[in-house]
């Protein structure tokens, strides 16, 4: 039996390099021997999309994505499928949790410098990644079409509409419709289970691809490639199969303890992952009280609120965005990890988490005065963080890298 | 200088952060009632919940629908004997176990209320288990009113209060409160006489006008509420009861997992 699997195994390995890409990229990739746990993101963003991806499948199979039928059959999946609440939940707690941990992710980037040369296209593959994922969350949430779903898609699509001369067009031609319809959820049910999730899935491959070429980085800054032993191996590295893998495990173990406590015990989030005005059907007559987007675009929505003209508020929005695809030149700094770094960088990152939060806070709430000032504050916080990089970066007194890990 | 800015603008947020008004600025959703009264379901509470749904069925299901539920689902969940439960709560003898229940009200009974009344099958889900439950024990009197009734959670409510008849006449009174010396206890004037302030909007059943006990009534608005949160989500009791088991199922994985990474550890401190 072994002689015949072992003979089958030859003869694929002569036509598929199954051994060359698992030395290649697993048993003999050396990574840092020593990362902190914020490196653990990474791998928990792919076990998500993988969630998201197969549940995603499940979910598809009892799901009409017609207007008439999109919110009734998504109660039908919570009450007559089989398990039909698992498969909602995880989807559910896995859109959330995609954002969590991708934001964590790209805060690890700005923390140790994850950006910096050679790892340029490493991080403007992850921006793409971020970006697609923005969009792909945004179509998901239109699907079970509930009043947020619809009042929701209003406002983002309206946006549109702000652009000047094609803005009307351009709003037309995203909906499909006059309003929105059930043209406009068929093809954003296209969009959100074929287009985005194939674009999403090259992304990766490509972040994994140009990452594997470069070579994984490390909370010193340290570069492993400096010192090699006899065969050419980084003396500060480990293969990346066993030992990292093993590493990712336990993370993964944590994140799914995480995971599940929260979609058996608290799926809706305490309304920031489910809003409890998306379990009342769409209705184009009712305007809900207040619209307040899901936690993981909060932030980007107070940005929008902050500027009282719309295509202003539109290009902050977009520039709050569009702005990390061009880290990797703002920072000017001889080192790349914030261990390293002078006292101005440590404000400044510190001072961009806090209005980060801020902003995301101030985005699920209504306005009030004292909320829109601080809107407008944190927005220029945000902002100042990127377009300082290159004076802080430059004039302040960093710390000596050791040679070594 | 750059960081006096910086500690400055810190200093605001920061400030801002304790200050309440960023946090109270809209009013609670119990509206005129201030804070909701606080529920808590009992999911596993079949008898609360078999009476819930008999109040239910009799006093809302002639208005209100529950069309993404079905008659057997129910039946089998709250451990009704199926005969017994078509026999005494399906009025309508040709309904089967696998329909939904779509109510009894025809289409133009807007007509009647000014609007349709809403489907409440997922009603605990959007207005929440403490919304429900103080709405229907927030009626009052009122004449100006339709149906001579105004409610404090949803101020111009459109429906009437069904329950009147066990509730009793509720109004709203004023009544003399003690105001508060400034060493805890009651102020008092300088004859020994405690010192009130008039406050209204108390709700008080008038004596004598309702068949329940305040007690009683309150206790089957609990029964209610604790069905229509079953009936918006059928599977939150099995979710929470299966929800252990995968807890611990992945906390023993990851105990495993960092037992397996812990040896594997050891060959690469030792380079």
């Amino acid at each position: 039996m072994t002689q015949i699997a072992g003979k089958l195994f030859t003869w694929l390995n002569a036509r598929l390099p199954i051994v060359n890409t698992f030395e290649r990229h697993l048993s003999k990739h050396p990574v840092p021997s020593k990362v902190n746990f914020w490196y653990l993101f990474g791998a928990l963003a792919s076990v998500v999309l993988i969630i998201q991806i197969v549940s995603g499948i499940w979910l598809i199979m009892p799901y009409s994505n017609t207007e008439e039928q999109a919110f009734s059959s998504v109660e039908y999946i919570m009450r007559d499928v089989d398990y039909g609440w698992v498969i909602r939940y995880i989807h559910t707690t896995g859109a959330s949790l995609f954002f969590a941990v991708i934001y964590l992710h790209m805060f690890r980037g700005l923390l140790y410098g994850s950006y910096q040369k050679p790892k340029e296209l490493v991080w403007v593959f992850g921006c793409t990644i971020y970006l697609a994922m923005m969009a792909e969350g945004f179509l998901g949430y239109v699907l079970p079409y509930g009043q947020m779903s619809y009042w929701g898609a209003q406002v983002i699509i309206s946006l549109f509409g702000a652009i000047p001369y094609i803005g009307e067009s351009l709003e037309l031609w995203v909906r499909g419709d006059y309003y929105i319809s059930g043209i406009t959820i068929s093809r954003f049910f296209a969009l959100h289970v074929v287009a985005l999730p194939l674009v999403l899935i090259a992304l990766v491959f490509l972040h994994l691809v140009a990452l594997h070429e470069v070579g994984a980085g490390n909370p010193e800054g340290v570069d492993i490639e400096a010192h090699l032993d006899d065969d050419g191996v980084p003396l500060d590295s480990v293969p990346f199969f066993p030992y990292k893998v093993l590493n990712a495990l336990v993370g993964i173990g944590v994140f799914m303890t995480v995971f599940s406590v929260i979609m058996f015990f608290f799926p809706e989030g305490g309304g920031y992952f489910i809003e409890m005005a998306n379990f009342q059907e769409a209705n184009p007559l009712v305007t809900p009280e207040h619209i307040a987007p899901v936690w993981y675009y909060a932030p980007f929505y107070t940005m929008l609120r902050a500027v009282p003209d719309p295509l202003g508020g539109l290009i902050v929005m977009g520039s709050a965005v569009a702005i990390f695809f061009v880290v990797p030149w703002l920072d000017r700094s001889k080192v790349a990890s914030i261990r390293y770094k002078g006292l101005y960088s440590k404000i400044a990152l510190t001072m961009f988490g806090v209005s980060f939060i801020t902003l995301g806070y101030l985005g699920t709430v209504g306005v009030t005065e004292i909320r829109k000032t601080m809107s407008v504050i944190c927005t220029i916080i945000y902002f100042a963080y990127f377009l300082l990089m290159p004076i802080y970066t430059k004039y302040e007194t960093t710390k000596v890298v050791p040679q070594r890990l | 200088m750059i960081n006096k800015f910086f500690y400055k603008v810190l200093f605001f947020l920061l400030i801002s952060f304790i200050s309440n008004e960023v946090y109270s600025a809209e009013g609670g959703p119990c509206k005129d009632y201030g804070e909701c009264d606080k529920f808590k379901y009992s999911l596993n509470d079949f008898e609360s919940l078999q009476r819930g749904a008999s109040a239910f069925i009799n006093y809302c299901y002639g208005c209100h629908s529950l069309k993404y539920s079905r008659w057997g689902r129910v039946a089998k969940d709250l451990k009704i004997p199926e005969d017994i439960f078509f026999e005494n709560l399906v009025f309508d003898k040709s309904i089967k176990a696998g329909d939904l229940m779509i109510g009894a009200m025809p289409s133009n009974s807007a007509n009647w209320f000014g609007v349709m009344p809403p489907d409440l099958t997922l009603v605990s889900r959007y207005k929440g288990d403490d919304w429900i439950y103080s709405y229907l024990r927030a009626y009052y009197e009122d004449s100006s009113k339709q149906y001579g009734v105004n409610n404090l959670v949803y101020p111009g409510t459109a429906m009437p209060n069904v329950l009147m008849s066990l509730q009793g006449n509720q109004k709203l009174v004023c009544k003399n409160i003690p105001v508060k010396a400034e060493n805890g206890g009651e102020k008092r004037d300088e004859y020994g006489i405690t010192i009130t302030n008039e406050k209204c909007g108390f709700l008080e059943v008038e004596q004598g006008t309702g068949t329940l006990t305040r007690e009683e009534f309150d206790n089957l608005i609990y029964d209610i509420t604790n069905f229509l949160v079953y009936v918006g989500e059928p599977s939150k009791a099995t979710r929470e009861r299966i929800g252990w088991y995968v807890v611990f199922y992945f906390l023993i994985f990851t105990a495993v997992s960092s037992l397996l990474y812990r040896e594997y550890h050891k060959d690469y401190l030792k380079k």
